[in-house]
């Protein structure tokens, strides 16, 4: 077994853990108290409705692929997105497919998606192998996702999850058949593809920003708001770290500790130096 | 299959962890609606403490350790044998979906055969293999074991793999095509920061910076001199504003997203650990 990290290899990376929860514990709370929070448009999750509407009026299917994601905290993302798309085709009576290639995605999916049958109050409409685990072979999934979205001629494509490099093989498999395609991923490595592919693209961040711009939820709204307070901190560190860069050198105590592993000793002993010399 | 203590009382655990599973799924049954939901809220908790405690715990400064690192290590083994378990779930429900394909005759079922005779085969082999490999049950292997396995898996899966990863190259083609026609200024300024990037990491950037006559070699003398002319011509060159555009426009961005992703986890995490995401819970 390897080495884990620990909060003791760097206090100052523990600190910002516990900032950044507690930055987005406090907003909820404030969001749970009936403060009015605001959440900017993306259009990207706009056009879901649009895309599901093509699909019903074609009579042809809805796909969505959480890509190779394992799961966690994605895959649970990816699949909240995918209940909320469920819930709005089982208005229609649109067919959906959701094709994985994780097997514990597969297995949740399943309960979720029915969830949203019900939830919509269409159960009879749940088909349990319109869920599909395909293979977990990177590949041999590429080539079954790419495969059915051929043979089936899907209206409308939904990926959001991790993709690496089957990401394109998807994407322009579904511009060859004409689907409106819309993409949500946080492999940055992967997004030119489905920029270049795909008609929306939801990147980094905003992919979990889905949630709470779909529902609406004051939990998320607020998380939100603890996010966006979080990247201003981190913001805010990183044009002072510069500054403090250039003015101290890369050496200085204070450098150390905000940019490297293990600078809170030195930090620590510079610190007890100057307030014993003041 | 277990030949020392430790591995004995892991087993132990595991079906211990079993019998505690399936004595909680008629208890969770019979419970109402917000009695489960604390009951799981409450679990959640004590597994998310479990694994934040471990991390914010001092550790020992020579085993990098605390109290909590070696169950937490089983633990990460424990979450594989569930991964293993979901994975039979899953092959289930594709035989399940193709077998019905088949019987009911249904649209395309040709595929679904070629894909039961596909599995069958791949499977038996494989199995045959790893037993051979591993001399259980007296299994050898045969010039037929060595055939068929080396037909299959390395000249079979492994090509088609290849096949799939090649077809990338095309789809890159018609990609960059549309991403690339000039549409608007956004899609000029993209046109024609790609075309620097590619000319300059291949050899034709160098080719043409030396044709042009830039400097070849950054000397002493340039870096001690940031604003001399040799020193400026010199930046000009195609490798080097390739270079800069990766490492100086793009990896600050990639950077951005990276830290806006890792918040978004982190908050996602929270959420989860705290049974407040109510998306699929």
């Amino acid at each position: 077994m390897g080495s884990y990290q620990h909060a003791q290899d760097n206090w100052f990376a523990a600190f910002i853990i516990v900032f950044i929860a507690a930055a987005v514990l406090i907003n909820i709370w404030r969001a749970r108290a009936g403060k009015q929070l605001y959440i900017r448009r993306i259009p990207g999750l706009d056009a879901i409705d649009e895309a599901i509407g093509r699909s019903t009026e074609l009579g042809r299917p809805v796909t969505m692929i959480p890509g190779l994601t394992a799961f966690g905290v994605e895959a649970v993302q990816a699949l909240t997105i995918f209940k909320y798309i469920t819930k709005q085709i089982a208005r229609f009576a649109t067919p959906m497919r959701l094709l994985t290639a994780n097997p514990t995605v597969y297995a949740v999916a399943q309960e979720a998606i029915s969830d949203a049958y019900n939830e919509a109050g269409r159960p009879d409409l749940y088909d349990p192998d319109s869920i599909r685990f395909l293979s977990s072979e990177q590949f041999a999934f590429a080539s079954g996702v790419a495969g059915l979205l051929q043979r089936e001629r899907v209206a409308a494509n939904f990926m959001f999850g991790i993709f690496f490099a089957e990401s394109l093989i998807f994407a322009e498999t579904g511009n060859i058949v004409g689907a409106v395609q819309i993409a949500g991923t946080v492999s940055f490595t992967q997004v030119p593809f489905f920029v270049a592919a795909c008609d929306y693209t939801i990147i980094g961040d905003e992919f979990y920003a889905t949630s709470a711009y779909i529902s609406r939820e004051p939990v998320l709204l607020g998380s939100m708001v603890g996010q966006d307070l979080a990247k201003l901190a981190f913001g805010s560190l990183v044009v002072g770290g510069a500054v403090l860069s250039t003015i101290l050198g890369p050496n200085h105590p204070v450098i150390q500790l905000l940019g490297k592993p293990g600078g809170w000793e030195p930090f620590m002993q510079w610190l007890s130096q100057v307030l014993g010399r003041g | 299959m277990f030949d020392t203590r430790e591995n004995i009382w892991a087993a132990f655990w595991m079906i211990g962890a079993a019998i505690l599973i399936f004595a909680l799924i008629p208890l969770l049954q019979t419970l109402p609606p917000r009695g489960r939901y604390l009951l799981i809220a409450f679990v959640t908790f004590i597994a998310g403490l479990f694994f934040a405690a471990e991390f914010f715990l001092p550790v020992d400064e020579k085993t990098g350790k605390n109290f909590l690192t070696d169950p937490f290590q089983r633990l990460q083994g424990s979450l594989q044998v569930i991964t293993a378990l979901s994975l039979g779930l899953g092959t289930y429900g594709l035989i399940r979906l193709h077998l019905r394909n088949a019987v009911q005759r249904r649209a395309q079922w040709g595929y679904s055969i070629v894909l039961l005779v596909s599995f069958v085969t791949m499977a038996f082999f494989s199995v045959w293999n790893t037993l051979a490999e591993k001399g259980l049950l007296g299994v050898q292997r045969t010039p037929l074991l060595e055939r068929a396995f080396t037909l299959l898996f390395d000249y079979t899966l492994v090509q088609l793999d290849a096949t799939m990863f090649s077809l990338i190259a095309f789809y890159i083609f018609s990609a960059a095509y549309r991403a690339f026609r000039i549409r608007s200024v956004e899609a000029s300024i993209l046109m024609f920061t790609a075309m620097i990037v590619m000319i300059g990491i291949v050899p034709l950037g160098k080719f043409i910076s030396d044709s042009i006559g830039l400097p070849i070699m950054m000397t002493d003398e340039m870096r001690t001199n940031p604003f001399a002319l040799e020193t400026i011509l010199y930046s000009l060159r195609l490798p080097e504003v390739a270079n800069w555009i990766l490492n100086v426009l793009n990896a600050p961005v990639q950077r951005a997203i990276e830290f806006g992703v890792g918040i978004g986890a982190l908050a996602m995490a929270i959420r989860l650990w705290l049974s407040l995401e109510r998306g699929i819970t």
